[in-house]
């Protein structure tokens, strides 16, 4: 076939994450991050590395030398989760890495349980659904582990989930926030139908919307939608929930880019 | 037993051309696709309000079916296809499906009648064998899927297709935790599997309703991948780990011609191209007319062996030129003029290499499905054609290998973390078996006991 030679090829497209490249590895990059505690370093990394046992190994070293389990689920666990969240962010790692992050700190919260009868404080309660006929479920399943991994406690109603079900929900866990996603234009309509119950009920809160053929003028045409174009937006809506309350206008403002 | 394809159906790479295949399909009023001529694949997605109801369905799909044909006369194009990927109310009631297709058939005979404008009609049905919880592959959903396809052959569709869904449950699991068997397995062996048994049924079908079985595409998992990938600034998924899962999804595509399917494969299957080069089917692709739908680095090299050219997908409301279905086709139009012009001219050759190189240093996985390369592919499946497991595996390293040789040659240029990504999923399938059987025992046990939701009786096993 024709070639290009090497010289011309800058004119035809440039990879512009070639020049961007951090210098420093994502190893040496979480190593700064790590916090220096030497019974809690060793969970952090075993968190960023992804290995489950080790986690759960540094756990059990850590209760040994007289640390509250139920106060390493935010010391330790966390805290390592939070280092794989901003490399993630930063742009350093990508999201295989942090989902078994995420599996290898779920884990570990489970053995801090399992280890006493206090209860956790989680951030806040956010319910998670694909909309009812629509069973394409990753981006949801993305979604919710990503908000697991930044402390929120997630309630998955799963996929092709009827309206009344996710009413049912959100009456029950009263969330801080509700999220749906859909593949296809004929499901993403029941996203509006939720939308009204919930104001006939008078249930106010931010309804997160994203996924593939669902787009912001859409989200925007329902009172509660907020659009997430990222599922990593998801964490960052929730957050700003918590941290400035659940206007949706202000929501909108912050999270509705184009 | 479906006959495996161990032989190459072109000599070499550069026999494969647009608009040209080795074996033609005719199909609908008057067409014949790969038979020297590129032509126009336009998709379409309903408005939400849309599914309401089946009459407003209709409605619908009637307006955006007169939108296309009333467009094409008024710009001269010679030929059209149109393809309704199903909304799920069509599948699953599949009556409303069969009452679509009549619709819109009704509306494309009348242009055909009145211009003599070559037209067919593809319907695409959903794969509806999930319930909630669990993929549902046999049974009572299997069922309403089968007949889904025999009332639209039966209403007016011609070409009959589906993205359909096997080994997605284990694929969902394993490309978020770069787990490179577990793409394997999910893709290459459930997958396989799956489409076997669903196309020979398929073409069974087509047999007695007169129809064309066209093809299926590993949109459920490849595409998955392709779309996490997403742009060059992106952290979500490794391209280089995207372009593999591509590689083995060809595989897998190929199972449903083997089994029946005569083409033309669907748009979006970026696997096509090695699929041609093994087959001889005419393909549908989609690139940068898709835009509309996705963004995915392919946009021009794509179009190098295409024979129908589409738009992926697009929302049916106003633009300030029409309708989006009349642009897009539009769109579409012009590019296929552009083909077949250089195809008279005896330029086609030349402008499938502009198009290829368009693109083919841009990522990985425009790399290598390069139709040189994608034809390399294509032999390393060919050469063990009889074993769905260790075609998929030969694909997967081949593939490695191409993008490799491009960063050696210095003019494919990856990041760090891209590259690191490779010599992972490469380190990773060198290290498995050649054993089938092995493989497929060693997998059941850790993916049963890793996914939750895998069941083995979705696979007869």
């Amino acid at each position: 076939m024709l070639d290009l030679k090497l010289e011309d090829i800058d004119g035809i497209l440039v990879r512009y994450n070639v020049a961007l490249e951090k210098e420093m590895t994502p190893d040496e990059a979480a190593e700064e991050l790590y916090p220096k505690d030497e019974l809690i370093y060793p969970i952090a990394k075993s968190i960023y590395e992804g290995e489950e046992d080790d986690v759960v190994d540094g756990l059990k070293a850590a209760i040994a030398a007289g640390k509250k389990p139920i106060d390493l689920i935010n010391d330790a666990l966390m805290v390592g989760m939070g280092v794989v969240s901003k490399l993630y962010d930063d742009g350093i790692i990508f999201l295989p890495n942090v989902m078994m992050s995420a599996d290898a700190m779920l884990n570990g919260i489970e053995f801090c349980k399992s280890q006493t009868t206090d209860v956790p404080e989680p951030k806040g309660t956010v319910v998670c659904h694909v909309a009812e006929g629509d069973v394409h479920d990753i981006g949801k399943n993305i979604v919710a582990a990503l908000l697991r991994a930044a402390g929120y406690d997630v309630t998955d109603l799963g996929r092709d989930v009827p309206v009344d079900e996710v009413i049912e929900a959100v009456v029950k866990d009263k969330p801080i926030m509700l999220t749906g996603t859909a593949l296809m234009t004929t499901t993403m309509y029941a996203f509006k139908e939720i939308n009204d119950k919930l104001l006939e009920k008078g249930l106010k809160l931010p309804f997160a919307c994203g996924g593939g053929a669902v787009n912001q003028d859409f989200v925007a045409q329902y009172d509660l939608g907020v659009y997430g174009e990222e599922a990593s937006d998801a964490v960052k809506i929730a957050d700003a929930i918590l941290a400035s309350g659940n206007d949706i206008e202000k929501l909108r403002a912050e999270f509705h880019k184009h | 037993m479906v006959k495996k394809y161990t032989s190459m159906a072109y000599a070499k790479a550069d026999d494969m051309l647009f608009g040209n295949a080795k074996f033609p399909v005719k199909a609908g009023l008057g067409l014949e696709i790969g038979a020297g001529f590129t032509t126009p694949e336009i998709n379409y997605a309903p408005r939400p309000q849309a599914g309401k109801s089946k009459d407003k369905l209709i409605k619908e799909y009637e307006r955006i079916t007169t939108d296309v044909m009333a467009r094409m006369v008024q710009i001269g194009a010679p030929s059209i296809v149109l393809e309704t990927e199903h909304v799920e109310q069509m599948s699953n009631n599949p009556e409303w499906g069969g009452a679509v297709a009549h619709a819109q058939k009704t509306i494309m005979e009348e242009y055909h009648d009145e211009y003599g404008i070559k037209c067919a009609l593809r319907h695409t049905i959903g794969d509806i064998r999930e319930d909630r919880d669990y993929l549902q592959l046999r049974g009572d959903k299997y069922s309403v899927f089968l007949e889904a396809f025999e009332e639209c052959a039966k209403n007016g569709a011609d070409l009959l297709s589906v993205e359909s869904m096997g080994g997605k449950e284990v694929f969902d699991y394993s490309i978020l935790r770069n787990d490179t068997a577990g793409i394997l397995f999910g893709i290459g062996v459930l997958g396989s599997m799956d489409m076997e048994m669903i196309w020979t049924d398929i073409a069974k079908i087509t047999k007695k309703t007169g129809t064309v079985a066209a093809g299926d595409t590993d949109c459920a998992q490849a595409n998955t991948a392709m779309f996490i990938a997403g742009g060059l600034l992106d952290k979500n998924l490794a391209h280089t780990t995207a372009i593999v899962a591509r590689a083995i999804s060809a595989g897998r595509t190929l199972c449903g011609f083997e089994a029946g399917a005569t083409g033309p494969g669907k748009d979006c299957g970026y696997e096509n191209t090695i699929i041609k080069s093994i087959s001889g089917v005419p393909i549908a692709q989609e690139g940068k007319s898709s835009t509309c739908a996705h963004s995915d680095l392919m946009g021009n090299v794509t179009m190098q062996c295409c024979d129908l050219w589409s738009n992926e997908s697009v929302e049916y409301h106003g633009e300030f030129g029409g309708t989006t279905v009349q642009c897009w086709s539009e769109s579409l139009a012009y590019d296929c003029a552009m083909m077949n012009t250089s195809l008279k001219l005896g330029k086609g050759k030349d402008l499938r290499d502009i198009l290829a190189l368009s693109d083919k240093y841009r990522d990985p996985q425009g790399y290598v499905v390069s139709y040189e390369n994608a034809y390399k592919v294509g032999q390393a499946i060919a050469k063990d054609g009889n074993n769905n497991y260790l075609r998929a595996k030969n694909a997967a390293i081949e593939s490695c290998n191409i993008v490799e040789e491009g960063i050696n040659s210095g003019k494919l240029r990856l990041t760090r973390f891209e590259t690191n990504a490779l010599a992972k999923v490469k380190a990773d399938l060198v290290a498995l078996t050649d054993d089938a059987d092995k493989f497929m025992s060693e997998s059941l046990t850790k993916y049963k006991q890793e996914v939750g939701v895998f069941r083995l009786e979705n696979y007869g096993l």
